[in-house]
């Protein structure tokens, strides 16, 4: 089945319908990926650490699907599973390496916080908070020496900025110019504690002035809005060859990890508020009011993923562990 | 004696000190409000307040300086790292400041601060390399602090309200595969000392040498290798800064054998240190070479198999310990 291109539709971010309806697609598929997974930790078959990337879709989607993996890379925290979806790296090997398997995108060592993919420019997940960031300003640098553009994405939440090398790393980008974006992802808590228990001040752009990196904050539940920042900054930043800041405002829907299960610090008054302006039922609202896709094509579209997603599960389930080889592989080159 | 888990011992010792000395305060994330992540604070927030009960953002380095600040003001903090991990950030203050201002000032400041947290692969398993690291070296390397590190409920109450009252530095390294566990804790205001290690079981063979966590699994093999006839004893040295090698000099004195259990990396680790003292203080009374069993020089693996291949085995202990014997 083919699909006419169409034109592009106002108050989309210039996106087509094929192009929206990628973009519902794979907000979907996060969505789902992180239901099954968690199930999956529930099952036995994840251990250790898990950190849900829903509701925080819209974020990935806008500032991801606008790079050019051909030439730019992404530095990205341990709420990694969405991103890396994002750039396409196989569900199945996601799994394996949740499950710890031989087939897993780091062998099965890496874990939930450390997936890895050079072939697809992503350059980590980190355990550390703020871990990234100067990293980041490296791989900026390392970009800037390159002829064509290429931009550096870097991805974190609002208990880094927090951290020193927040402040170190904004410093260096701009003293030496580094094409390096850093997206805040604020969804209003650092584990347990809300913004205003941990910054001194709650508009998180305000603490990144004084670098002289450009600032700027983006509607993160709002996947055209963050097309359209993620288009006009990476222009800018390829122009300019200089960093960016932007705060995204969006909320997890799950607890801070899969053990933080009570919640019991934020009200059920604001998870409903959030989920009233859901990143996936906007985007399918106005799918639904442009008639590009019905109720039920959405539905069915859904379905249609969590099978896939099933059989990439059942899948992963049966790689092998690694060889007890692997123990000491990789620690040198 | 009452039945508690190390993390409610922990908690029992903090509560009874910051009732005793106003001057205990708490600073670290996520241990007040939202109670602790392994528990350890629970319930002092309600009870004692945000003044005593701090909440820190994710700034280990400017938190851990603020305790020393405090400290060198005359009161007694307490800080979590919510693991040991995080300490790495702080290690400027923790190496050049917490560590040295009562030597640099010739004595005229003290520092009577406690720095503490779960170190090494627990207590759930899949930490990963960023989170399970046992990093227990980086500390008893360095003058002017004090290492410690329990390896039973008991002796973490009683050491953990030693530290609290010490006018030194204490680093408080609790072993985070023992968080959960449950044991005997004495329900009374008692110290256990900053200064001695323990023997924690008798024997006459040879000798298992361990310090937190992989204490419990000298006390494994000693049963394992008492099923095979052989009489194991377990030295406990509990404070590797200033480094008791009392009890285990003792000890091999009688067996004249001796193996090292540690989760830490083998080179130029703990372990290493303790093999020296016995090699120089009871090299005559030794009939083997000292061995060590030691957590595999990889960063702790993600994958179940792997990381159970990582950490020390009890197997391990109980054939180097045999081997000492033929
Ligand atoms: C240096 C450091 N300190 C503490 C932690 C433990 N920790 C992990 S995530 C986290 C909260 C971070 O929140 P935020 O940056 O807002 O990101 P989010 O989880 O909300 O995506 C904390 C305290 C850590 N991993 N690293
Ligand atoms: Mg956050």
């Amino acid at each position: 089945m083919s699909v006419q291109p169409q034109p592009p539709i106002s108050g989309a971010a210039g996106l087509t319908p094929r192009q929206l309806t990628h973009r519902l697609r794979q907000m979907l598929a996060i969505r789902e990926f992180e239901r099954l997974g968690e199930q999956c930790f529930r099952d036995g078959l994840i251990r250790g650490y898990y950190h849900s990337y829903a509701g925080q879709e819209a974020v990935g989607v806008g500032f991801l699907n606008a790079l050019d993996l051909s030439r730019d890379y992404v530095v990205d925290h341990y709420r990694d599973h969405g991103h890396c979806l994002l750039l396409g790296l196989d569900p199945e090997q996601i799994f394996a390496e949740l499950f710890g398997r031989a087939t897993g995108v780091s062998k099965g060592k890496g874990g939930s916080m450390h997936m890895y993919s050079p072939e697809r420019h992503f350059l980590g997940g980190d355990g550390i908070v703020g871990g990234g960031l100067s990293v980041a300003c490296g791989v900026g640098l390392a970009l800037k020496r390159r002829a064509n553009d290429p931009i550096c994405v870097c991805f974190f939440g609002d208990g880094a900025l927090d951290t020193g090398t927040f402040h170190e790393s904004m410093n260096l980008a701009s003293l030496w110019s580094v094409p390096t974006l850093y997206v805040c992802i604020n969804n209003l808590y650092s584990m347990g504690t809300r913004v205003e228990d941990h910054s001194s001040l709650s508009q998180l752009v305000d603490r990144a002035q004084g670098y002289g990196v450009k600032i700027e904050q983006v509607d993160g539940q709002d996947v055209f809005a963050t097309t359209a920042a993620a288009e006009r900054i990476y222009q800018y930043m390829r122009q300019t060859k200089r960093p960016y800041f932007v705060e995204a405002l969006t909320y997890r829907y799950q607890g801070h990890g899969i053990h933080d299960k009570a919640l019991n610090y934020r009200t059920e008054q604001e998870e409903a508020q959030w989920h009233s302006r859901d990143p996936i039922q906007l985007l399918a609202a106005h799918l639904i009011t442009e008639k590009i896709l019905s109720a039920q094509q959405i539905e069915d579209l859904r379905q249609q993923i969590v099978s896939e997603l099933q059989a990439k599960i059942e899948r992963a389930k049966q790689a092998p562990q690694p060889d007890e080889a692997e123990l000491t592989q990789d620690v040198l080159a | 004696m009452k039945k508690l888990s190390m993390h409610e011992a922990l908690n029992q010792a903090l509560r009874e000190e910051m009732h005793r000395d106003e001057r205990v305060v708490l600073l670290g994330e996520e241990i007040g409000k939202y109670n602790g992540v392994h528990y350890v604070t629970r319930g002092l927030y309600a009870e004692f307040g945000k003044e005593r009960v701090i909440d820190t953002p994710i700034s280990e380095e400017s938190f851990t300086g603020v305790g020393v600040g405090l400290a060198i003001m005359g009161m007694r903090p307490v800080v979590e790292m919510m693991r040991m991990d995080f300490s790495l950030r702080a290690m400027d203050q923790i190496y050049n400041h917490m560590a040295k201002i009562r030597y640099m000032s010739g004595g005229r400041l003290s520092v009577p601060m406690v720095l503490r947290g779960p170190e090494g692969p627990g207590p759930n398993p899949g930490l990963t390399a960023q989170h399970g690291q046992q990093l227990t070296v980086l500390f008893a390397h360095c003058p002017g602090l004090r290492v410690v590190s329990p390896s039973n409920q008991y002796d973490a109450k009683g050491m953990l309200k030693a530290a609290i009252r010490s006018d030194d530095p204490v680093v408080f390294l609790e072993p985070g595969p023992l968080n959960n566990k449950q044991g005997d804790v004495g329900e009374d205001d008692y110290l256990v000392s900053l200064d001695h290690g323990e023997v924690k079981h008798e024997g006459s063979d040879v000798t298992l040498i361990g310090y937190g966590a992989s204490v419990a699994l000298c006390l494994q093999a000693a049963r394992d290798l008492e099923h095979d006839g052989v009489s194991a004893e377990v030295v406990d040295i509990r404070c590797l800064r200033p480094l008791d090698m009392g009890p285990a000099l003792a000890s091999v004195a009688k067996t004249n054998r001796a193996v090292v259990a540690e989760y830490a990396w083998q080179s130029y680790g703990p372990g290493a240190e303790i093999v020296a003292r016995l090699m120089a203080e009871a090299f005559w009374n030794l009939d083997a070479p000292v061995t060590r069993v030691s957590g595999q020089e990889v960063p702790l693996p993600y994958a179940a198999n792997l990381e159970e291949l990582s950490k020390p085995q009890v197997a391990d202990i109980v054939a180097q310990a045999k081997a000492t014997l033929r």
